[in-house]
């Protein structure tokens, strides 16, 4: 525990305990981390996620986060980061210069030759800031431009999926540490009563492309209390599990169920006066009203045809990123804090033009919706959108070359993620990498200023974020020192 | 002067004078002497330590706090603490300095002294600023156990007693025997008490009645279950690799020799040897090198373009940090990049640690294989037998060929006058098994199958026939072939084919392997498989398929599939397209010379395989053959073989006798294949050099170092003087009487097991960044009692657990909670949830559903659709989840298959870990995710229903004594009347809803693969599983009280 936050705690229990009869305010149990899980009510604030006493630590210019994640390593050079000269350079070999020598993925390493492949698709200026875009495949997105930061400097240590992933969403190229969703729900809590504080889509993604594994641990609450994990809701099947009752119980019957069960509870918290106990009771009353606000969610019936219509067609089938865009709109405006969609498929070691259409088509015109959706209904100012993957891909190809298809190896120099939204500078584009997208030439960005820059705009001071861990203060942003980088700030 | 880190600052002081303000209570510290360790050692490590500490490449100012020669070096203009004359001492002013520029800590580091810790920092200079070596990095001392007025059952109440009285704090009476058996049954078996049991301990009103069901729980084999699942967090288990695919790995009789060892109580020092370096001892025993799996349970990685001297650096990391944190209790992670800035570890320290496991065998990449070598195949001596009696019948089956092959007359056609003419043949390489020579395997999911009939009549020749049904595309291939077989003239290559007219595939195939599997002939949908170039030799269409429901010969000339006579086949495939499709008698017809076919005359065949190992002729003979033919030498045992397995012009004598031997072999082979191995521990024949890493970068290699331990413990005893120091001086020096800290660790995290928490609550975190032991004298008299007793785990379990302060009841009133929320001073007893796996063990061992089968391997329980495959990566073989039948869906937690990118939700959303990294201590959250999962998973609804039937035969006549009955089996007591009207109205209210909804019913008591009992009433039953689910959701259920 942070000592200011055990100071606090020392605050609260004081004036906790001045309270006359054995009123166990959830607050004040789930900050002196006694009750361990709990997750009651705060009898004052009326919150079943309260944030940390002392949080946010400035008035946050986002109130809630949707991230996401393109998983695979999306190629910059063939969606944002355009590089008309190198069209001279077709089949010829990345310079040694440019190349500098440093560590190559061991999937390339033995290559004796490194060909340049210049983007076959067409990019266009758009919007009155000029960013340029793939027009051919990001259409919608293209849209957005002037809503928008694009990042072209953003850059990573790890070459290879895993640590790369581990690395970007937790801080961290080693399993075992706490996610981006898991610190912020831990650190700001939830508006939302009947509905996890941080909540992840694993959408479908295209049955051809290289599907790289995602691990639980990308929105895992890792050495933070597990009442922070991600909460997976599931494309098919039930979306919270075990969320419906059994076939054969009504919701009269699981009511009389409960009353039971309550009233026998309450006997043993007469008996015993365990403060979880009391805990208990309102949990699973919280359960039964997610019963009705998880379906309610997930109903999207409600929804107008000019907004369903703006996210495309896949909207109505659940599963598909369309939808679970969609849904990220519903859970924000629901006052929850967290919301991730991580979409596979985006490694492309071949045929990449192919496929990258193919992942652009699923998810294009859903993510320009969703910016737009979050405008249209004033949301936008508090909501932070980020995009983007764990890292880039090369200049050179691998296996076949020609003008019209190509493959590409991981980048982890630099490589593309917007951000849009909560506090976020509109129309501008970060950073300027060389003439080959091999390496950064201005404003590097690494993934923890990424992220200090995410929980700044959330209200946070990374550096003061920390949780005792194997007898570090572990912060999100590592033990280096990452900076805020102001200048994607509005 | 010196300086103190400056940095520009903003003033913080409003804060700090907040907490002027509401300044901290009184303290028991200032009213004693300051104790260093307890009052001013967490203050400074955590406040200063980071600049002015043990870390060389951080220290500022070049002041170090962390030792007294530091903090009063007087060769500074100033120094920072002058003993007992806080003007002279440079701290002070500095601590207490208004200026933002120059106070301490910096504003910046956003770490404050509050008035309380400034103060303790004034006294304790005053006093003379005595340091201390950290607490637990001196040996324990045996302790005098003092008195108290507190009630004693052993020296742990003393102890405890004593700190209750300087609180002034009442210990609550012993806990009812009903509550009691509940508490210690789960605390040593992990199972609640059986209603017997219960009722046994009620009526025994004996001093020794406590006693006696204490040693009962520690003689049952769920006492090593219970104890285990402690340990496999801490040694992070697991059934798969962790990373990237995350494949299937086989090592799970490390974790039966974990449950196997606490059974036997093997004592913890040798618990610790076997683990760190069972493979060093001399002769090890096969538990021995089980053991060491211990340190090949950490996560390991196959990902193409991974790094393999990265990741064999991060294993070693990983080993090391994890020893460190297990035995030791302290947090080596830190100094892997830097000198640690709170412990005396230095970087170079770690690395040194580290060489212990850095000569590791297993390579880098895992393969994503089941077995990563070094494995170790278990003696398995059941199957062992079993494979003796196959050798004797095998024998016996090979002394009828021999005398037979004795009686048929051969004369080998080369010898033969006049010399022989070609001839047509058949070449059979198919008739009742693929050729001995290459390899069989078979399409995913389905292994080659074999049957003497089919539906409609008989095999077309021979014993067997080659059956395979599939949906879609599916093969048995024969490949590999270490002799080919050779085209004659002429040749066409057939096979027969039976179609199943009830199930007729799509299409049917036959492949031939030259060079490469190119050449194939489809019967049937030309389009259904879709292998090779179209309309080219590698596909040709042979028209529609053959009639169905007789054997029909296929034939063709080698040239139609671009073969040529002459040509040496490696390899065929019988493959089909959908439907049941039996094959019999493949081959080649076509022209030969008797004199020069191998399959017909011994010396061409001699010839042939001369200076090759062919499979399949015995041991005594492979010298022989493979000298090829030579004169003057006695071959009729080599002839004889000839004539039983190869020759076509007599073999045919044989296909009994040789079809008994091949179904005799493949039994044992099958046995064979069923003995499971194991991961271990071993190092490479000579040691791979370490190096310091700098900033903990696998390829910034520095200094050169060897394996050595931590210099401010005791010093390493090697065997060898002489000898680099090897793991197994390093395990033995860990459990040496003089080292400070593994017992301490050890009695520590037993105590936490069974009240909670630790004595000290940071149970992973013994050094100074780590809590202070809230009874620092019982702590070292525990652990010297652990040492002294030889490291007996049953005996440290049996003192813990006969304590009067494990006993005692837990009620809790307004004021002990203001005093001790977290029972850190034990005035009542232990109350906790139960873990993740206790509460799935206690709904099936309450509804009787429990297998009580220990050990083999993980097991697939219920488990929600889409748990795997969402994460899963497309080649993993844990990719989908495919559940279990029968018993196997009941068997105890324990034994649940840990894949670690997906834990089961059942572990995962009680707390359990994902054991990517060692855990030594849970969370134990409370949240609506675990309500939903115990109302509705079916494994617990199940558990309800079956209850349910349990209380409707067993529970007695009328509502009330069966609500008794339930309140017996789930909490061990009878319910107050109060409770029994709850009881009674919810049954009621739900009797009268499923008597009018009898549909309704039947749904509810229809989850789960058990039957239902047809018995009894559909809506007596349904309404009683919703109270036995009622039962099983509550709080005094779930709570270890």
């Amino acid at each position: 525990m942070d000592p200011r936050f055990e100071y606090q705690v020392n605050q609260t229990r004081r004036h906790f305990f001045g309270d006359s009869g054995l009123k166990l305010g959830g607050l004040a149990l789930a900050a002196m981390g006694l009750s361990n899980g709990s997750a009651m009510a705060d009898t004052s604030s009326g919150m079943v996620h309260p944030p940390l006493p002392g949080l946010p630590h400035f008035k946050p210019s986002a109130k809630a986060i949707i991230y996401l994640h393109m998983n695979g390593g999306p190629s910059q050079l063939d969606l944002w980061d355009h590089k008309p000269g190198l069209k001279d350079y077709f089949d010829k070999d990345l310079p040694a210069s440019v190349q500098g020598g440093q560590r190559l993925s061991t999937m390339t390493s033995g290559q004796t030759r490194f060909p340049c492949a210049p983007s076959k698709f067409k990019f266009e200026r758009k919007g009155e800031c000029g960013t340029w875009v793939n027009t051919d495949i990001l259409p919608h997105t293209a849209k957005i431009v002037d809503d928008i930061t694009l990042i072209k400097s953003i850059n990573t240590n790890a070459i290879n999926h895993d640590p790369a992933c581990t690395f970007v969403m937790t801080g961290s190229e080693v399993p075992g540490k706490a996610s981006l969703g898991s610190w912020l729900a831990y650190g700001l809590g939830s508006e939302n009563n009947d509905l996890p504080a941080f909540v992840v889509f694993t959408p479908q993604f295209p049955n051809d492309s290289n599907g790289q594994a995602l691990y639980n641990r990308m929105w895992g609450s890792g050495f933070l209390p597990t009442r922070y994990n991600g909460v997976a809701l599931r494309g098919s099947g039930d979306p919270v599990l075990y969320l419906p009752d059994p076939d054969g119980v009504a919701r009269g019957d699981r009511r009389q169920m409960l009353d039971a069960l309550q009233a026998l509870n309450q006997k043993t918290l007469q008996r015993f006066g365990d403060p979880e106990t009391q805990t208990r009771i309102s949990q699973y009353e919280m359960a039964f009203r997610m019963q009705s606000s998880v379906p309610d969610l997930t109903r999207i019936e409600d929804e107008s045809a000019a907004t369903l219509e703006l996210y495309g067609p896949d909207v109505t089938k659940p599963g598909t990123f369309a939808h679970s865009a969609l849904l990220a709109r519903r859970l924000v405006e629901r006052g929850v804090r967290v919301v991730q969609l991580f979409h596979r498929g985006w490694d492309q070691h071949g045929s990449l033009p192919y496929q990258i259409s193919n992942q652009c088509r699923q998810t294009d015109q859903a993510s320009a919706a969703l910016v737009m959706d979050l405008k249209q209904r004033g949301l936008l100012d508090e909501t932070l959108v980020v995009w983007g993957g764990e890292f880039g891909r090369t200049v050179y190809s691998q296996g076949t070359l020609t003008k019209d298809d190509y493959g590409r190896d991981h980048h982890p120099r630099n490589f593309c993620m917007w951000l849009a939204g909560g506090g976020i500078r509109r129309g501008y584009v970060h950073g300027e990498t060389d003439d080959f997208s091999y390496n950064i030439v201005k404003d590097p960005v690494s993934i923890n200023d990424l992220n200090a820059t995410l929980l700044h705009c959330m209200g946070i001071d990374h550096s003061r974020f920390s949780y005792k861990f194997q007898g570090l203060d572990a912060r999100l942003t590592g033990v280096e020192s990452p900076s805020v980088v102001k200048a994607l700030l509005a | 002067m010196f300086q103190f880190s400056r940095i520009p600052a903003l003033a913080l002081w409003a804060i700090i004078g907040i907490q002027i303000s509401c300044c901290l209570s009184a303290t028991a510290a200032e009213t004693k002497p300051i104790d260093f360790n307890r009052d001013i050692r967490p203050i400074l490590s955590d406040k200063c330590f980071a600049c002015h500490g043990f870390d060389k490449g951080h220290r500022q100012a070049d002041l170090r706090l962390d030792v007294a020669e530091g903090a009063f070096d007087n060769s500074r203009s100033t120094i920072a603490i002058t003993p007992g004359d806080i003007s002279k001492s440079e701290v002070w002013s500095r601590i207490t300095t208004t200026d933002p520029d120059s106070v301490m800590p910096p504003p910046d580091s956003h770490k404050e002294l509050t008035v309380a810790e400034r103060e303790l920092i004034k006294r304790w200079i005053e006093e003379g600023a005595p340091y201390a070596k950290h607490w637990s990095f001196e040996p324990p001392q045996a302790v005098a156990v003092p008195n108290t007025s507190h009630p004693v059952h052993n020296e742990i109440d003393a102890f405890l007693g004593q700190k209750l009285e300087e609180r002034n704090l009442k210990s609550a009476p012993a806990a009812a025997k009903e509550v009691l058996i509940r508490r210690l049954s789960f605390a040593l078996t992990g199972l609640p008490p059986s209603t017997a049991d219960v009722k046994a301990f009620l009526e025994d009103n004996s001093d020794q009645a406590y006693s006696k069901l204490v040693e009962k729980y520690l003689d049952s084999p769920q006492f090593g279950e219970e104890m285990a699942r402690h340990w496999l967090d801490v040694a992070r288990y697991a059934d798969t690799h962790g990373m990237h695919l995350d494949n299937e790995r086989q090592t799970w009789a490390y974790r039966d020799w974990v449950i196997r060892a606490f059974n036997q109580n093997l004592p913890f020092d040798q618990f610790t040897i076997s683990q760190l370096a069972g493979d060093l001892l001399p002769e090890p025993t096969e538990d021995q090198l089980i053991a060491t799996g211990f340190n090949r349970c950490n996560v390991t990685t196959s990902e193409g373009g991974s790094i393999n001297d990265e990741l064999l650096y991060r294993y070693a990391v990983d080993r090391t940090s994890t020893t460190i944190s297990a035995w030791m209790g302290l947090t080596g992670g830190c100094a892997v990049c830097h000198d640690h800035k709170f412990d005396p570890i230095s970087q170079r320290e770690f690395y040194q640690m580290y060489a212990f496991f850095n000569s590791a065998a297993d390579p880098g990449f895992d393969g994503n294989a089941l077995l990563t070598q070094p494995v170790l195949k278990l003696n398995m001596p059941e199957i062992r037998t079993q494979q003796q009696a196959i050798d004797e019948k095998l024998a016996a089956v090979q002394t009828q060929i021999d005398e037979k092959a004795a009686t048929v007359a051969y004369q080998d056609p080369a010898a033969a006058e006049p010399k022989s003419e070609t001839m047509m043949v058949e070449n059979v390489w198919m008739e009742d098994d693929f050729p001995a020579t290459g390899r069989v395997f078979a399409s995913p999911g389905a292994a080659t199958q074999y049957v003497e009939s089919l539906e409609g009549g008989a095999v077309f020749s021979g014993k067997r026939a080659v059956k395979r049904t599939d949906a879609g595309l599916a093969q048995d291939v024969w490949d590999q072939a270490k002799e080919p077989l050779v085209l004659p003239q002429g040749a066409s290559l057939f096979a027969y084919v039976w179609l199943d007219p009830a199930n007729p595939p799509k299409a049917i195939m036959l492949q031939y392997h030259r060079s490469g599997w190119q050449h194939r002939a489809v019967w049937g949908d030309y389009e259904a498989i879709q292998w090779g170039a179209a309309n080219t030799t590698e596909r040709v269409g042979m028209g529609p398929l053959p009639e169905v429901g007789k054997w029909v010969r296929l034939e063709f000339p080698v040239e139609k599939v671009g073969l040529n006579p002459g040509d040496g086949l490696t390899g065929f495939a019988l493959t089909q397209f959908g439907g049941t499709v039996y094959w019999d008698k493949v081959g080649v017809a076509g022209a030969v010379n008797p004199a020069t076919d191998p399959q017909r005359s011994f010396q061409a065949w001699w010839q042939q395989i001369a200076g090759k190992d062919v499979a399949g002729i015995p041991d005594s003979l492979k010298e022989l053959a493979k000298g090829g033919p030579k004169p003057d030498v006695d071959t009729a045992l080599l002839q004889r073989y000839y004539v039983q397995a190869i020759c076509e012009s007599t073999k045919a004598n044989f296909t009994d006798l040789r079809a008994q031997a091949e179904t005799l072999k493949q039994e044992r082979q099958r046995l064979e294949d069923s003995i499971p191995s194991t991961f271990v521990f071993r190092d490479m024949p000579s040691p791979r050099e370490s190096f310091v890493m700098i900033r903990g970068a696998y390829d910034k290699k520095g200094d050169p170092v060897q394996p050595e331990v931590f210099a401010f413990l005791p010093p390493l005893q090697k065997a060898d003087p002489n000898a680099r120091a090897t793991r197994l001086d390093l395990a033995k020096w860990l459990v040496a009487p003089n080292h400070p800290l593994t017992a301490r660790v050890t009695v520590n995290r037993f105590w936490q097991q069974f009240f909670g928490v630790g004595l000290v609550k940071s149970s992973y975190d013994f050094g100074s960044q780590g809590e202070l032991p809230s009874h620092p004298e019982l702590l070292d008299w525990l652990a010297v009692r652990f040492q002294t007793s030889g490291w007996d785990v049953k005996q440290l379990v049996r003192l813990i657990v006969h304590s009067a302060a494990f006993q005692r009841d837990s009620h809790v009133d307004q004021e002990l909670l203001a005093n001790d929320f977290e029972n850190r001073f034990y005035a009542r007893g232990p109350r906790f949830r139960l873990d993740a796996e206790q509460i799935r063990d206690n709904a099936l061992k309450v509804s009787g559903l429990l297998i009580d089968k220990m050990g083999g391997k993980g097991v697939k329980p219920y488990q929600p659709a889409n748990i795997w495959e969402p994460v899963g990566f497309a080649g993993s073989n844990t990719r989908f989840y495919s559940q279990d039948k029968g018993e196997s869906l009941y068997r105890r937690s324990i034994y649940t298959f840990l894949k670690r990118t997906a834990p089961p939700p059942f572990m995962s959303n009680f707390d359990g870990p994902n054991r990517e990294q060692f855990c030594t201590r849970r969370e134990r959250s409370n949240t609506p995710l675990q309500a939903l999962q115990l109302m509705n998973d079916v494994q617990h609804v199940e558990a309800a229903r079956v209850f349910a039937q349990r209380i409707l035969k067993d529970g007695g006549a009328d509502d009330s004594s069966k609500i008794r009955f339930a309140f017996q089996e789930v909490l061990s007591r009878q319910p107050a009347e109060d409770e029994l009207q709850i009881v009674q109205s919810q049954l009621n209210a739900h009797r009268q809803r499923y008597q009018g909804d009898k549909d309704a019913a039947t749904k509810l008591v229809a989850h789960g693969e058990s039957s239902r009992d047809e018995s009894l009433d559909v809506a007596e039953l349904a309404a009683f599983t919703l109270v036995s689910s009622m039962m099983l959701n509550l709080d005094e259920t779930l709570t270890r009280n």
